[in-house]
């Protein structure tokens, strides 16, 4: 029996457990080389890190682990970004310890020298005119800042899609906000939070209120009002629109659309006029993630206020140890948990932020969340389907090499909305103009 | 009495290594009822009743009297018996109503009212390409809590077997 199918199995092969048994969370949560989803996610341009950890040229490399490989990336004297394997050919030393001098980065220890191709070009201690180095590559991926992200494509050169079009990294640098932080725990627990529109309603209760890059919305209100609401999980070209119902006034609905780009792409329904933002859920290894969250307004500068509570840490954003991307409240301080606060209701579990409300309890499943002791509910289809089209989205590129959804850039032009509607309508087919990208144009927002 | 406080409790709590120590009770399957409002969903009721499950039973909705009381709704299981909607809804916690065409919308309606009334939770799945089936998720919308428009039929095994019926 085929360890990942389903639907694809005849009625007498099927068992019970089928989407829970270990195998297919094993396929969901393994992102390393020549897993099935480790090739899902080497079809894609990902954020590898944020443009500020490279910020001129010659700067020091920096260490990276994407999708369990280990890199360095560099920015060399010229300007050229590189990403590269962290050891070098020689004996293995790291490349983090590196002399980024005259377009390269130099090994300390023999002085074998790189280039953002992975090019060896220096071998010292061979003759002046030996070719050797010119057969020592280290492998490497392209590195592209567009954005205030530096992205990366890990997969089949030959294959390289066109580069992404993500709204938030093309509107004008005074118009968006990029942060990330380390999370400890598998991608795929991460990234189902950020389609999982019930929590909010309880896990940030207390941030509608206060947050100042939520606060004052006339969406809050019927957040709070309505604490059960309706859903509707729909299929988009690039993945999913999620969308939550709430009662308004007058008989009509208050919607929430989520949407979800294969693999790892969600965005959060927009509040008022507040800066749009969504994530970026990156694999470092089988058990971290990068939680990269942005914020952008499509029509205008963000204002000095809303730039300075991202930075300190509010919406989306989280408050992270100087110097560092690990958040200040972890898993090694308890978050810096408040019980007083949580009875108030202040900080309905006890801890402040969006963000590190939602890893305290992602990290709390474990590194990798055991999904065959799971009790799913109806309102958890969103995240039933995105399982679904990720497994299948797996099977289909191992088995007959067809390329994923959301690689296309053209899937990547969609927005989140918050919108009421009458209702008698199609949350889609009503606000279908207003979950695409419409540069220069407002989000469509309550 | 001396605590060590080298690691917080969160942080050793959420090793893998802590997580065998997990206790490994049973989780009991789900009561569902799976309800077909169409002749062309109760084909594929008929295809996905094959599977095995542990607990779900499959209907068609057969007959809505005038009274729109759950009493007074008649199924048919898949394999032909006969049932009453309030019968089945005793001790259901899911009910599952499956749609191609707006064609059930009455259906719909009264097992909507039956499971709220009754604080029964409510799926709909409505199976079809697109602008076919406008008329069957108006329908449904109302009346399911969760709604999956859907053209993939596989949605429904998916959905059932997420859910543990």
């Amino acid at each position: 029996m085929d360890a990942f199918g389903s639907a694809e199995c005849s009625a007498g092969q099927r068992e019970t457990t089928l989407v829970l048994r270990p195998e297919i969370n094993d396929l969901l949560t393994q992102t390393g080389p020549k897993t099935p989803m480790g090739d899902l996610f080497r079809q894609y341009w990902m954020p590898a890190c944020l443009a500020e950890e490279l910020p001129e040229d010659g700067c020091p490399p920096i260490r990276l682990k994407l999708l369990s490989e280990r890199l360095v990336a560099f920015r060399d004297s010229y300007g050229n970004y590189g990403l590269i394997d962290e050891f070098c050919a020689h004996r293995g030393a790291s490349l983090w310890f590196g002399r980024n001098e005259e377009g390269g980065l130099r090994c300390p220890y023999h002085g074998w020298k790189y280039d953002t191709t992975g090019q060896c070009v220096d071998v010292p201690s061979e003759a002046d005119n030996s070719s050797f180095a010119q057969n020592v590559t280290l492998t490497a991926y392209p590195l592209v800042k567009i954005g205030d992200v530096l992205w990366t494509y890990m997969g089949n050169p030959a294959t390289q899609p066109p580069l992404p079009e993500w709204e938030f990294a093309l509107v004008p640098p005074e118009q968006t906000y990029t942060s990330k932080r380390w999370q400890q725990s598998n991608w795929l627990q991460a990234f189902e939070g950020g389609i999982d529109s019930s929590h909010v309603t309880f896990l940030h209760s207390g941030g509608l209120k206060t947050d100042p890059l939520f606060k004052g919305a006339k969406g809050n209100e019927y957040n709070l009002n309505d604490t059960k609401p309706f859903f509707e999980v729909a299929d988009s070209e690039g993945g999913l629109f999620v969308g939550a119902r709430r009662n308004a006034e007058d008989g009509n609905y208050y919607w929430r659309i989520t949407p979800w780009v294969m693999p790892n792409f969600t965005m959060v329904p927009p509040r008022g006029d507040h800066p749009i933002h969504g994530h970026f859920w990156v694999p470092i290894d089988d058990e971290n993630c990068w939680a990269y969250s942005f914020d952008y307004h499509p029509v205008r500068a963000l204002t000095p206020e809303e730039r300075q509570a991202m930075i300190d840490g509010h919406g989306v954003h989280s408050k992270n140890i100087p110097g560092t991307y690990r958040p200040v409240a972890n898993m090694d301080n308890d978050y810096l948990m408040n019980r007083e606060k949580q009875k108030t209701g202040e900080w309905y579990s006890g801890i402040e932020g969006i963000a590190i409300q939602d890893s305290s309890l992602q990290e709390s499943m474990g590194p990798i969340v055991d999904r065959t002791k799971e009790r799913l509910v109806p309102a958890d289809s969103g995240i039933i389907k995105a399982r679904q089209k990720l497994r299948k989205a797996a099977i289909a590129l191992r088995d007959q090499g067809v390329t994923p959804p959301g690689v296309d850039p053209a899937h990547h032009h969609v927005r989140s909305a918050a919108v009421v509607l009458p209702q008698a309508e199609a949350f889609l087919d009503a606000a279908r103009d207003d979950v695409r990208v419409k540069p220069g144009m407002p989000v469509a927002s309550v | 009495m001396t605590v060590d406080t080298s690691l917080s409790s969160c942080a050793r709590a959420a090793s893998a290594a802590e997580a065998r120590y997990r206790i490994d009770a049973p989780v009991e399957s789900r009561r569902a009822r799976v309800i077909a409002l169409d002749e062309p969903a109760a084909d594929v009721l008929r295809s996905v009743a094959a599977l095995e499950w542990a607990s779900a039973r499959f209907f068609v909705c057969d007959t809505v009297g005038g009274s729109g009381e759950a009493d007074d709704v008649l199924l048919r299981g898949i394999d032909g018996s006969p049932a009453v909607l309030s019968g089945e809804l005793a001790g259901a916690h899911v009910v599952v109503m499956v749609a191609t065409q707006d064609s059930g919308a009455n259906c719909a309606y009264v097992i909507g009212k039956a499971c709220w009334e009754r604080a029964v939770m409510t799926a709909g799945l409505v199976l079809g390409d697109g602008s076919q089936t406008l008329g069957a998720v108006a329908a449904l919308r109302p009346h399911a809590r969760v709604l999956l428009p859907t053209a993939d039929e596989s949605d429904l095994v998916e959905l059932l077997t997420a859910l543990r019926v």
